[in-house]
């Protein structure tokens, strides 16, 4: 009896101690970061460091949106994700509203096909996309950028929607169908409140995506005007001598935006994920 | 799904992290095989609406998918310059370029060495850390939440963030290694010995929190049933998690680890925004970097894109072995 008393409590306290490892590797670097961020120049090279800001200032805040364009780079972010989103949520949801709801010759075809893109990595479609892009006379524009995140973005939250409306069940749209609605307004009123979790599940998917990328924005936009954060961002630490605080307020501003969105919808994305997993 | 129906399907479709609703019922892989053919023929009106639905979808993937894809296979024959229109069609010659081209086999190298210690470590440490947060303790929402910090943010915020703590000078690792009095002189740990290990141990910090989410929503879904009757027949934690937990989560380990074999292979951002290929980052440029530098840092799109040709290609042929050697799992996955 003892014994096995003892040993319930090692392995309990083993379990605690991973669990606390696991959120302390990932949390210390944010902490790290926000530590940085609030410390005037002097203390963020100060030896030893200082954990907890001696002197905390918003300085580094406030450079970042009076000296650097960071806060254009952040509205074309904004701009760019968004779009994507709406783009991405309106040509997926009509293709899997197409794929579950009527019947022609190739269908499972067209979804197989759609399916196989998903393993094509950014890298090996974003140099012939340049050069095509070029060659349509649209490089260098915020259009290009959104039509490339929702072509990247449209293999995953096709099929993600498509799984969400095949639980749907038919008879409730075909009630409606009787009732006199149109084919229309049975899917804005059945179809779409229903499906409203896989809807925001992939909306993440795509803003994240859109929101975090680096490699279609860094060879598809040449004009400072046009970058979006990430880029703007890897600019700013292209100057000779690095401002690690203003650096680490650049990233803290970023980060925000995308771990509001992704807190605020956490358990959708989870659901989501049993369901597919996210590109990355 | 598809990709264990068809010879021709496998090498393209990660399937298994597919729609769970979507069970595949015995048939389905043959009916799909030889086109979908329905009882009745559908109606006019059904198959014009059908596909005036899909076509947005389908053309952006034919358009910006597909055609630039093949349109690579094309480039690669070609002497093209990355900015200028003037193009010259040179066959192979890229390809035999590259066969004699030392870079290329140093980069195919690193490639290889960053794919497989991150993806080694990535399922060890995301598998471990499943196990913990499927028991339930205080405080487990909260940290479940916190460990996909590293996942969601971008890329280049974690390289800013990694640099900044293995800052050579200033860099708190360095001070934590020389406080506790494991080294005497500070490490550089972006320099050219030390940066492969940097950039793979960021990699699995980055991507870890992906194998974790998967395992886990996989492990909440075993019976418990399963383990309490392995409990009564007297078997022990290891044993249970061999006998138990291993055969339930095969499955979704088999379509993990492509997964992450594919992305880790292709990874573009996190190793360049480290390295970007200079100096120090010569140590780092792998294959995807290498494709990169010839199209943007050497403006030839033709060399680029016949690199990008071989990395689909290679990806393809272990996609071919990985289903061979794993049968069983890919009818679970």
């Amino acid at each position: 009896m003892k014994r096995r008393r003892r040993r319930w409590f090692s392995t309990r306290g083993l379990l605690y101690v991973g669990a606390a490892l696991l959120a302390l590797q990932a949390a210390f670097p944010f902490f790290w970061m926000a530590s940085t961020s609030f410390k005037p120049p002097p203390e963020v090279f100060a030896q030893p460091p200082s954990f907890i800001p001696q002197d905390p200032t918003w300085e580094n805040f406030q450079r970042l949106f009076t000296a650097t364009a960071f806060l254009v780079y952040f509205r074309n972010s904004v701009i760019v994700s968004g779009l994507s989103v709406l783009l991405t949520m309106v040509v997926s949801a009509a293709g899997a509203y197409s794929l579950t709801r009527y019947r022609y010759l190739g269908r499972e075809k067209i979804a197989g096909l759609i399916l196989c893109t998903y393993m094509f990595a950014p890298i090996m479609v974003v140099i012939p996309f340049f050069i095509l892009v070029k060659k349509a006379g649209i490089e260098n524009t915020h259009f290009a950028l959104v039509l490339a995140f929702t072509s990247f973005c449209l293999p995953f939250t096709l099929w993600l929607m498509r799984a969400f409306f095949a639980t749907i069940p038919l008879e409730l749209e075909e009630a409606a169908l009787v009732d006199g609605a149109g084919r229309v307004r049975a899917l804005v009123y059945v179809v779409l409140p229903l499906a409203l979790p896989g809807i925001i599940a992939t909306s993440i998917f795509t803003f994240i995506l859109a929101w975090n990328d680096y490699i279609f924005t860094r060879i598809l936009i040449t004009s400072d005007e046009l970058k979006t954060l990430p880029v703007g961002v890897q600019d700013l630490f292209h100057s000779a001598l690095i401002d690690w605080g203003l650096i680490m307020a650049a990233g803290i501003m970023i980060t925000i935006p995308a771990l509001l969105f992704f807190v605020a919808v956490q358990r959708y994305l989870i659901r989501g994920w049993g369901a597919g997993g996210v590109k990355g | 799904m598809t990709g264990v129906s068809g010879p021709e399907s496998k090498p393209l479709d990660p399937s298994g992290a597919r729609p769970r609703s979507e069970v595949t019922p015995a048939g389905r892989g043959m009916a799909r095989r030889g086109g979908w053919i329905p009882a009745t023929r559908p109606e006019r009106s059904q198959q014009l609406m059908g596909l005036l639905t899909i076509a947005p979808a389908l053309f952006l993937i034919l358009a910006l998918t597909l055609y630039p894809v093949a349109y690579s296979i094309w480039l690669s024959l070609l002497e093209k310059h990355s900015f200028f229109p003037q193009e010259r069609f040179v066959g192979l010659e890229n390809y035999l370029y590259l066969w004699t081209d030392p870079e290329f086999w140093t980069s195919l190298w690193l490639g290889v060495i960053y794919s497989v210690w991150t993806i080694l470590f990535q399922v060890i440490l995301g598998v471990a850390a499943a196990l913990i947060l499927n028991e339930s303790f205080v405080g487990r929402g909260l940290i479940r939440g916190i460990v996909l910090f590293p996942y969601m943010i971008p890329t280049i915020v974690a390289v800013i963030l990694w640099k900044w703590l293995l800052n050579d000078t200033y860099g708190v690792v360095n001070y934590w290694l020389f406080a506790f009095g494991i080294v005497r002189d500070p490490i550089s740990w972006l320099g050219a010995d030390h940066i492969m290990l940097s950039v793979i141990v960021m990699s699995i910090w980055q991507f870890f929190p992906f194998v974790l989410l998967s395992i886990l929503a996989r492990l909440q879904t075993i019976p418990p049933e399963l383990y309490e009757a392995a409990k009564v027949d007297g078997a022990s934690a290891t044993r249970r998690f061999i006998h138990v937990t291993l055969p339930q989560i095969r499955g979704i380990l088999f379509v993990v680890i492509l997964l992450r074999s594919i992305w880790m292979f292709t990874k573009f951002d996190t190793v360049w925004l480290m390295g970007e290929g200079a100096g120090a980052g010569r140590f780092i440029r792998t294959l995807p970097v290498y494709a990169y530098m010839r199209t943007l840092t050497y403006y030839q799109a033709g060399l680029g894109a016949a690199l990008a040709v071989i990395m689909f290609a290679i990806l393809v042929v272990c996609t071919i072995i990985y289903f061979g050697l794993f049968r069983e799992e890919a009818d679970i996955g």
